[in-house]
């Protein structure tokens, strides 16, 4: 049985506890729906990086640190806006990790003795590691239609590749593609066009 | 050209590198899904720790914001609160106007019109009889 009495004192303290419990679960669902949306894309997003990297360690920590960037820096924008951001920070960390690795192998090829015949025709470092060379974690690969798409794709220019791996791998459309990439829808196009030619170019008698 | 003129060729194309694609990333080995999942609690560790400061950070504020006007009151109270003026007895004139000054005073001025008109004829400097 309740009284009257019993009945007030709830209410009186409902508005502020409601208040804290609401922020209490506003932060939990915002939790929840990140870790359902990072689990939904950290696999395609690793294999995407892979491709663009060819290194399993490499493309690991472009993956987290676009996790955390996306956490830190969009985590309370809507879940709807996730994914364009998401994408646009990984291809940023590619890219820087791309820089990184072109300044290292220049500055290796500066290094005395780094030449040993001067008339050898001059090999960038960068072509030798993205050249499909079966590493360990390669030949651990099964697949090797998959090894002939990463081969083709690590072949195209960097922004055909973005376009070919949102739009075509991801399932991007034209509008979240062009956000991921930075650049206008048209030339979203252009270079999905110009992905997929080359693509057909290569893989057309496998595929 | 539209894309989906250009699209239309490369149909089969886009079927297989997807299938394929998707495949691959079912076939992720233990070690990498494990490290993937690590990296996504630390996103979610990451995401909760900016939350929590700005949920909470009004108390640290209001409390400094509470300080400060106390000391504020404490530090001004002593200057607005009436202090009683030492009666030296040097000049009347002083005790005049000390008269004058008080509010209390004042109000006995206003009520005795006899002291009044005698405040009058004695004038400042006089002594005539201050109780009477």
């Amino acid at each position: 049985m309740m009284g009257p009495a019993t009945l007030e004192v709830p209410m009186t303290q409902l508005p502020a506890d409601l208040e804290y419990s609401c922020r209490e679960e506003a932060s939990l669902d915002a939790a929840e729906t990140l870790d359902h949306f990072l689990a939904s894309v950290e696999r395609p997003a690793f294999r995407i990086a892979q491709m663009a990297l060819r290194d399993r360690d490499d493309a690991l920590d472009v993956v987290q640190d676009a996790m955390l960037h996306l956490a830190r820096s969009y985590g309370h924008r809507p879940g709807a806006e996730w994914r364009p951001l998401f994408y646009r920070i990984l291809y940023n960390g590619i890219r820087d990790k791309q820089r990184r690795r072109t300044v290292r192998s220049r500055l290796f090829g500066l290094l005395p003795g780094s030449r040993a015949d001067e008339n050898e025709p001059r090999e960038d470092p960068l072509e030798r590691v993205a050249d499909g060379a079966p590493g360990p974690d390669r030949l651990l690969m099964a697949d090797q239609a998959m090894q002939r798409l990463e081969t083709a794709v690590a072949a195209l220019p960097a922004r055909q590749q973005e376009a070919f791996a949102l739009r075509c791998l991801q399932g991007m459309d034209v509008a979240e593609t062009a956000t991921a990439m930075g650049c206008s829808q048209g030339s979203v196009k252009t270079h999905y066009f110009r992905a997929l030619q080359s693509l057909r170019a290569t893989l057309g008698e496998v595929y | 050209m539209s894309e989906h003129d250009v699209e239309r060729p490369e149909a089969a194309l886009e079927r297989r590198t997807r299938k394929v694609f998707d495949a691959s990333v079912e076939q992720l080995d233990a070690g990498t899904r494990a490290r993937l999942r690590a990296a996504r609690q630390a996103a979610i560790v990451e995401l909760e720790s900016r939350q929590r400061p700005a949920r909470q950070g009004w108390v640290p504020l209001a409390v400094a914001a509470s300080a400060a006007l106390v000391a504020v009151l404490l530090w001004r109270a002593p200057a607005e609160s009436p202090v009683p003026v030492a009666s030296s007895g040097a000049t009347e004139a002083i005790d005049a106007l000390e008269v004058v000054a008080a509010g209390d005073d004042l109000d006995l001025v206003a009520e005795d019109l006899e002291f009044y008109v005698w405040l009058e004829h004695a004038g400042l400097d006089g002594h005539g009889g201050g109780q009477g």
